[in-house]
């Protein structure tokens, strides 16, 4: 009884499933795919351009899986926000100001889907549920199904095909949004209150956290990112489309899952997310590289996050 | 004497038509100690969220240092020096002992980054003023046992260095040896100058730690006095409102031990905390089974009841080995257990009682595929009536009744099942005397029909008064197993040194 109490911080193999993943799907890769170019630097960087929206997503997705809610409205909110960066592009607008509506798009849903969460006290699933289905419905009707092509270069540099120092930008972004992310998580005390709210609402409402305000900030966020993601989208593909970030949502989801976030709110962690979007990120390129067809593809990538998620979701089980 | 750090002045608080508290006056000394009793539903959980801020008073008068305060939630409370220590712990499991501890008032560096590290160090300190060594502030709280959570809630609510502490219900989950050390806290609380209202059902610890106890019943205030000058026999008539002492006497039982046993327990292991016990139940007999937390006593029953992994052991139930592997196999078994946790294992509390006591019989009261109404309904009033259960009727939610009643509801679900091995784990913490007495004589009228009972307890008086024969558990092992029967010279002061 002492002792355990004393051990602290224990080694946990379900804390780690994660990282080791990685390795275990990259090691299998570079084996299968020796001559099939999985592993050149070229390949490799491809992948974490690839793979930057997701990461972006599931950073914010972290905050609101972590203080016990769930966004399900992301995919339509980068639809629409990257359709009306677009447009804002169009209209031969500053690019910040295109950036900062495409941004506000994803805060204002973040905002309303919170309000309506705290203030109804109806389930986030549900609400979001809805909300997604209202948003995807503006995206197709903002431009009547029509692409937005962007052809202001200076955007299409900073937010796709641009690198620093032979550094994808993509990439750039991504551990930008990840060092803010985690240290906003961890070493703040609102990501405090967002685990703890995640982790014991009545105990949180007790100790003195505006738990509302939480909620509705953790789904602003979620918003923001999801907008972030859709600036990045158009950015590289030099334009914007009705069905951006439609296939997004559950990559997304599995990807934070994976990385060790608790669907039940309480822990989570933003490093965790993005290792865990970079392992759907490689199986999708490894996939691709093994000449698979996509029907094929489909069905080893949700074999791998069932293998994935039993792993690091396993419940304890005493004794 | 001095002016009262706090007094409370015709306190009234209705719940839609229901009046639970009337004309309620309470005053607190500084550092006093103050013992607060009633059975359930007498008011004083009201009483204390009223004082806490967490429910607002219809009407009276708070006067805290001489001046009147009016506040309406818990954090305007603590402001005015008021801390609460919940019966249910209100801490986040998902942080570490500092991040709770500190939660909402952590120290920034000029970057507005938490400086945890400055945390753990006043962590370490408040756990050394209260000589609590062997908790860890960087352990996560879903790592601790219940022991040291209180502690850390101790110590959670010491951290807004309150004037005035309530405590409720405290001592309900911990040892006897953790209630030891919780009262040399409070102790240190007390000199220190810091006033506290003791809630609790145990009245022994009310004698043996307050100053002053105050009574509640059905909402009145209807004594108060220092502790010197009343005792045990006073307080209870004054709880109840009847002269009659409420312990169950101990009944004289004939055990036939020449017959083979009901039960027998070979050389149980499991995990590494109980290292291979033995031991017999026999018909007609009540088991006990004494040890601290973490002697493995709840390890031993819920691995008889197969919810815990049994590495090694044999079950020999009237002669016949029996394999458990899963709570399944201990009802098809006639083994029936009460969980240590009746709110999450014991019922579903958004279920009805019928719901309730019904769901382990479900196969017994169907016609066809479908249950027959009539014969639910008349298990369940049967239980209902036979259990002396206080609801408006069957149909009641059971998350609504007291911790009594609740408790009342999980025995009715095991003894429906006709099972002749019950398994009681703690069954009396938090309830009142009443209802622990109506239970207990229902559990003694189910083992002179030839049934046996396995009985753990904290409170080792509980035991003493119940069991014919006692186990006494130290680390995992036997240490020795002592009869108790009537004519046995047993006390709860003995059983006490055996333990330790």
């Amino acid at each position: 009884m002492k002792d355990s109490n004393l051990k602290s911080n224990r080694f946990k193999v379900s804390d780690y499933v994660v990282y080791i993943s990685f390795f275990g799907i990259f090691a299998l890769f570079s084996i299968i795919l020796y001559d099939g170019g999985f592993l050149t630097g070229q390949n490799l960087l491809n992948i974490t351009r690839q793979t930057a929206m997701i990461s972006v997503m599931a950073i914010g997705t972290t905050f609101v899986l972590s203080a016990g809610e769930i966004d399900l409205s992301i995919g339509s909110i980068v639809a629409l926000s990257a359709l009306i960066t677009a447009i804002s592009l169009r209209m031969d607008l500053n690019i910040w100001i295109a950036v900062l509506a495409g941004l506000s798009t994803g805060a204002f849903i973040g905002f309303v889907n919170g309000i309506i969460i705290t203030k109804l006290r109806v389930p986030s699933f549900l609400i979001t549920l809805g909300m997604m289905t209202i948003v995807a419905g503006l995206a197709r009707w903002i431009t009547n199904l029509e692409a937005v092509p962007v052809i202001n270069d200076t955007f299409n540099y900073i937010f796709g095909n641009g690198k620093v120092f032979g550094i994808p930008i993509l990439l750039l972004w991504t551990v930008i949004f990840l060092v803010f992310g985690q240290i906003f998580l961890k070493k703040t005390s609102f990501g405090r209150s967002v685990l703890s709210t995640g982790g014991n609402k009545i105990a949180s409402l007790f100790t003195g956290i505006n738990v509302d305000k939480i909620k509705i900030a953790v789904f602003i966020i979620s918003g923001v990112s999801a907008s972030f993601a859709a600036i990045l989208y158009t950015g590289r593909l030099e334009g914007a489309r009705y069905t951006l970030g439609q296939a997004d949502l559950l990559l997304v989801i599995a990807a934070v899952i994976i990385g060790g976030t608790r669907l039940s709110g309480g822990k989570g962690t933003c490093v965790g997310s993005v290792v865990g979007s970079l392992i759907m990120g490689m199986i999708a390129n490894g996939l691709v590289l093994m000449n698979l067809n996509i029907a094929l593809q489909m069905v080893f990538r949700g074999l791998i996050i069932i293998i994935a998620v039993s792993f690091s979701l396993r419940e304890r089980k005493r004794l | 004497m001095k002016e009262p750090i706090l007094k409370m002045l015709g306190i009234s608080k209705s719940f839609s038509t229901v009046e639970v508290l009337h004309n309620v006056d309470f005053t607190l000394n500084i550092g006093e100690i103050h013992g607060l009793v009633g059975q359930n539903g007498a008011g004083k959980s009201t009483l204390m969220k009223i004082l806490n801020g967490v429910e607002v008073k219809d009407s009276g008068n708070i006067i805290i240092f001489g001046k009147e305060e009016e506040y309406n939630n818990p954090i305007q409370a603590r402001e005015k020096g008021i801390s609460m220590i919940f019966q249910e712990f209100s801490l986040v499991s998902s942080l570490t002992v500092s991040q709770n501890i500190f939660l909402t008032r952590e120290s920034h560096n000029f970057l507005r980054l938490l400086k945890d590290k400055e945390s753990e160090k006043n962590t370490i300190k408040i756990l050394k003023e209260l000589d609590v060594e062997n908790i860890n502030p960087n352990e996560y709280v879903e790592n601790l046992g219940t022991g040291p959570q209180q502690i850390v809630e101790i110590a959670k609510a010491l951290s807004h260095e309150p004037k005035i502490l309530i405590m409720d219900e405290p001592t309900a989950s911990l040892s006897s040896h953790e209630i030891e050390s919780l009262f040399i806290v409070i102790n240190k609380l007390k000199k220190r100058g810091i006033s506290i209202i003791f809630v609790s059902h145990y009245l022994r610890e009310i004698f043996e730690i307050c100053d002053r106890v105050t009574v509640l019943r059905d909402g009145n205030k209807v004594f108060e006095e220092k502790i010197l000058n009343t005792n045990l026999k006073e307080v209870i008539a004054k709880m109840t409102g009847k002269e009659q002492d409420l312990q169950v006497s101990k009944r004289k039982r004939q055990i036939d031990r020449s017959k083979p046993p009901l039960l027998e327990i070979n050389n149980l292991v499991v995990g590494d905390i109980v290292k291979g016990i033995s031991f017999k139940v026999w018909h007609g007999e009540i088991f006990g089974i004494a040890g601290l937390l973490g002697s493995g006593r709840s390890e031993i029953i819920n691995s008889i009841y197969g919810v815990y992994k049994k590495k090694k052991g044999e079950i020999i139930i009237d002669e016949k080995r029996t394999s458990i592997n899963s709570p399944n196999d201990a009802i098809r078994a006639g083994i029936a257990i009460v969980p240590e946790d009746r709110r999450e294992h014991g019922l579903i509390l958004d279920f009805s009682i019928k719901d309730n006591i019904l769901f382990s019989v479900i196969k017994k009261i169907l016609s066809f595929i479908f249950i027959n109404d009539k014969k639910a309904s008349k298990i369940t009033n049967d239980s209902i009536n036979k259990l002396n259960i206080k609801a408006s009727g069957f149909w009641q939610v059971v998350k609504f009744l007291s911790g009594g009643n609740q408790q009342k509801v999980v025995v009715a679900k095991s003894l429906v099942t006709d099972s002749k091995i019950l398994l009681l784990d703690d069954p009396s913490i938090g309830i009142d005397i009443q209802a622990k007495s109506e239970i207990m004589n229902i559990i003694n009228d189910f083992v002179e029909s030839g049934n046996g009972v396995i009985f753990v307890s904290s409170e080792f008086d509980e035991l003493v008064s119940f069991c014919d024969r006692i186990l006494v558990l130290k680390k995992g092992e036997v240490d020795s197993i002592v009869d108790c029967g009537i004519e046995a010279n047993m006390s709860e002061e003995i059983l006490l040194e055996k333990i330790q």
